[in-house]
């Protein structure tokens, strides 16, 4: 081919070369960056604000952590070796007794009463959804509020103190730890984060327990006769700081460790105990089971209350609060006005539940709102409705509000009672 | 010839074929963005950039809240696409009390014996004293939020780790909490609502001394500072601020009602009564807005805030107010995040908690980030990557208690930096914060 021809061949090859390459350079142009019309600045600031909210909320969401370096899975326990919550302790009631004699200032009892912890806490990250995080909070406020009327601290818990014993199980290292730090706790009261105080008034009837070191809700029959998985509920019960709670502590630990020991405990307790479905071990399941299998090493100890609702499930008691509010009055914490109405199975901080949501959520704004009007009464309000936010005024302002103060506050009128009994 | 022209004929077409389909390529991408949820038609209405970026925002929000959700959506067990306002709903209508506009508001009938009725219940109630040891007075502190869900899907998790925060706080230097969250009065919403909220409380609750306000966007960072009470013992309010920012450059900033202490007296009944005409919303907050935007320095246009209603007052009405009131600034009451957040590591490597002021401060408070509504003042990121810090922050000096701290101030997992031992009654915490001298009670043990 002559010469001229080729070099007019490449030429043309060249040119058409730089052009596609111009023409893409604009492609790309056009596809990154910032387009030319118009609106198109708002647009990119728009895409920016909406790129850097999801991702934020989808790195708060995740449970990845990102300064931790060892993202690596936590190596099984050994199951040969058994896990333990601590050293073993023998003289906790001897080391705790010199505490308080030589502590003056921390006693154990104060104003007569004896002094209890209550425990409670949700994960520390957010929940699978907004709505979770919302009735987290409305729990917390309703337990602050029981609590500032009967004197008695909070610890809300938001850290896992144990690897090993994540979840459920989350509660033993944690009572253990806040015995051990806090001699002068009598009783430590562990509480789900999906309880609710709905008698405000009722106070736990401590001198019924003097002689026992663990307080906790059930029937003594689904346990004995029947060695029923829901005989006794670990979601609100009591623990006496002592020595023999630090025992049972450590009996009741084994079954925890997450990985094949929790498996195969759930094996274990799945086929031992009546109508427990297979799933890996749980702490209540294992109690119930410590507690039979070993019922003459701690039986005699322990408390089974069914007197009144220390733990009361929901389903039953929720559709009758108009009822309860006609009829009765806040105090008895029995099936007439409840203490505690506990919305096992909702999991609201999940992302799904084993009942209905609407059912779920409407029952809990509802428990929410019962236990508020018996705070409200005291400022004059109740609210509208036992679901709706809004609140209305019951009684108008006075210019000598003592009166009032002297009739309605709960903390007073319980206190007195208190009082008369000591 | 022939052949060699359609030769250059169809090199030619394949070159115009070329660039005519990059020129579509490129047309196509200009006028469709990449974000499939977005059509031209929603750009162009909105009334203001501001308002369409964040209902734009929100939205896509929403649907990544969905796109996260596991499972079927059909599924009515699952939390991910049920919406809350279904069930937020008030049964029971009734009247509104409609404000007569011809009454100027009121917070409530007048009272002007209180500290004769206080002093009197007092004395019929010894078991309830006002003073809870040796110049400790009984505190109350007060904060809240929205019975709604905040709109930003993750705000309630961080009212949540706010309150916990606070529980912290509280349980160490025996302080009690009252959370709010019921509108008392409907004229006075938003940042006013703390004012009939506290007149309420301080007349419900004679045996409290000092009522705290704290908003629920402050968080405690030094555990261990006690308020130097003796300090106050001849002032009825202590806010954080200057007197000269406040009294001689009338500064909209130059003190802040964030986290603020009231004395349970006649005086405060008369401070609050004094303050509120500027809050009913309304014609009334608006016209007050822009007095107050007229009058103090540096302040935006937008309708009236207690804050600013506050410094207007005292810079009135000095003579009246301002004896009584304390502007405290030797630690932080109050600690703008901004100058404070980054500087965690800088106070952890010199410093020590118990100092309260811009060594370690006592109070990061979040101004403007507003975790729970849309959109705040400050980037989402930083707004809510700082409060993680802040947060941990101040829950270190709790772990330490029980030998445990977060891995890192941006980390939610912990590690044990004590080990457990069959004595734990020897071991003493650093900070001395498991039985401190301000939580001791004056009791002879009963055990």
């Amino acid at each position: 081919m002559p010469r001229g021809r080729q070099m007019h061949k490449t030429f043309n090859n060249i040119k058409i070369t730089i052009l596609c390459g111009f023409v893409t350079i604009l492609v790309l142009r056009g596809t990154i960056g910032v387009g030319n019309l118009g609106s198109s600045e708002a647009e990119a600031i728009n895409q920016n604000l909406i790129e850097e909210t999801n991702r934020i909320l989808a790195e708060i969401r995740s449970d990845s952590d990102p300064t931790d370096p060892d993202e690596s899975p936590e190596t099984e326990l050994n199951p040969n070796v058994t896990y333990t919550l601590g050293p073993k302790i023998t003289d906790w009631d001897q080391q705790r007794k010199v505490w308080l004699s030589k502590n003056p200032e921390f006693p154990n009892f104060v104003n007569g009463k004896a002094r209890i912890l209550l425990v409670t806490g949700s994960p520390p990250n957010p929940c699978d959804n907004a709505i979770g995080d919302h009735y987290l909070l409305k729990a917390i406020k309703n337990k602050i509020d029981y609590c500032r009327l009967h004197g008695i601290e909070i610890v809300y818990n938001m850290a896992h103190l144990d690897k090993e014993l994540a979840g459920y199980w989350a509660k033993l290292p944690l009572i253990r730890r806040l015995m051990l730090s806090h001699p002068e706790l009598e009783w430590i009261w562990w509480m789900d984060s999906d309880a609710f105080f709905t008698d405000m008034v009722f106070e736990i009837p401590l001198y019924k327990y003097e002689k026992y070191n663990l307080v906790i809700h059930g029937y003594p029959d689904l346990l004995f006769e029947q060695k029923s998985w829901i005989a006794l509920n670990t979601g609100s019960f009591l623990f006496r700081n002592c020595q023999w709670s630090l025992d049972l502590l450590d009996a009741w630990a084994p079954m925890g460790p997450k990985g094949p020991i929790r498996e195969e405990a759930g094996r274990i307790l799945t086929a031992n105990l009546k109508g427990r479905p297979a799933f890996e071990a749980d702490d209540q399941s294992a109690l119930i089971y410590l507690l039979l299998s070993q019922k003459d090493q701690w039986m005699d100890k322990v408390f089974i209350e069914n007197q009144y609702y220390l733990h009361g499930y929901w389903a039953g008691l929720v559709d009758r609060y108009e009822e309860m509010m006609e009829k009765y009055h806040p105090g008895l914490g029995d099936e007439r006005w409840p203490f505690v109405t506990h919305f096992v199975g909702c999991k609201p901080c999940g992302s799904y539940g084993d009942y209905s949501v609407e059912r779920c959520l409407r029952s809990m704004q509802r428990a929410f709102n019962f236990a508020d009007n018996q705070v409200l009464k005291l400022y004059g309000f109740r609210h509208r409705g036992l679901l709706g936010p809004n609140i209305k005024r019951i009684r108008n302002e006075t210019a000598t509000p003592l009166e009032i103060v002297d009739q309605l506050d709960i903390r007073r009128s319980v206190h007195g009672k208190t009082e008369s009994k000591s | 010839m022939l052949n060699r022209w359609l030769k250059v004929r169809r090199s030619r077409a394949k070159i115009i074929v070329l660039c005519f389909v990059v020129a579509v390529i490129i047309l196509h991408g200009t006028f469709n963005p990449l974000n499939p949820g977005y059509s031209a038609d929603e750009n162009q209405n909105h009334h203001s950039d501001a308002h369409s970026k964040r209902v734009e925002s929100r939205r896509l929000l929403e649907e990544a809240q969905n796109d996260a959700a596991q499972g079927d959506n059909n599924d009515n067990k699952s939390y991910a696409e049920f919406d809350i306002a279904k069930i937020l709903i008030d049964e029971e209508e009734g009247e509104n009390e409609k404000p007569d506009p011809n009454k100027p508001y009121s917070l409530g009938p007048k009272i002007s014996d209180w500290d004769q009725q206080r002093s009197e219940w007092l004395k019929t109630n010894p078991d309830f004293p006002n003073f809870i040891g040796p110049n400790k007075p009984r505190v109350l502190l007060v904060t809240g939020s929205s019975p709604k869900p905040c709109e930003n899907p993750v705000g309630d998790h961080y009212l949540l780790k706010s309150i916990k925060n606070k529980i912290d706080y509280c349980r160490l230097h025996g302080i009690e909490i009252f959370y709010n969250m019921a509108l008392l009065d409907a004229e006075m919403a938003g940042f006013w609502a703390k004012l009939p909220l506290i007149r309420k409380l301080l007349l419900s609750h004679p045996e409290i001394e000092f009522l705290w306000w704290m908003d629920s966007d402050a968080m405690f960072t030094d555990m261990a500072y006690e308020l130097p009470w003796e300090r106050y013992k001849d002032f009825n309010m202590v806010m954080h601020g200057w007197n000269e920012m406040v009294y001689n450059d009338k500064n909209w900033i130059g003190l802040n009602t964030g986290s603020f202490l009231l004395r349970n007296c006649q005086w405060s009944l008369d401070l609050l009564d004094a303050w509120a005409p500027m809050g009913p919303k309304g014609k009334v907050r608006e016209e007050a807005g822009k007095i107050l935007t007229r009058e103090l320095k540096d302040r935006p246009v937008f309708e009236a805030d207690d804050q600013s209603a506050i410094v207007y007052l005292l810079v009135k009405e000095r003579a009246k107010w301002g004896e009584k009131v304390y502007l405290e600034n030797a630690y932080y009451l109050h600690g703008y995040w901004g100058i404070l957040v980054d500087r965690y590591e800088e106070m952890i490597e010199n410093y020590h908690p118990g100092l309260g002021d811009h060594r370690w401060p006592l109070v990061t408070h979040f101004v403007g980030c507003k975790p729970c509504g849309k959109f705040g003042d400050y980037s989402v990121e930083r707004c809510l990557r700082q409060m993680d810090r802040a947060f941990n922050f101040g829950d270190n000096q709790i772990l330490q208690m029980y030998g445990f701290t977060h891995k890192s101030l941006a980390s939610r997992r912990v590690k044990r930096v004590r080990n457990e031992t069959a004595n734990p009654l020897e071991v003493k915490d650093e900070l001395g914060l498991l039985h401190p001298s301000f939580k001791a009670v004056k009791v002879s043990a009963s055990s």
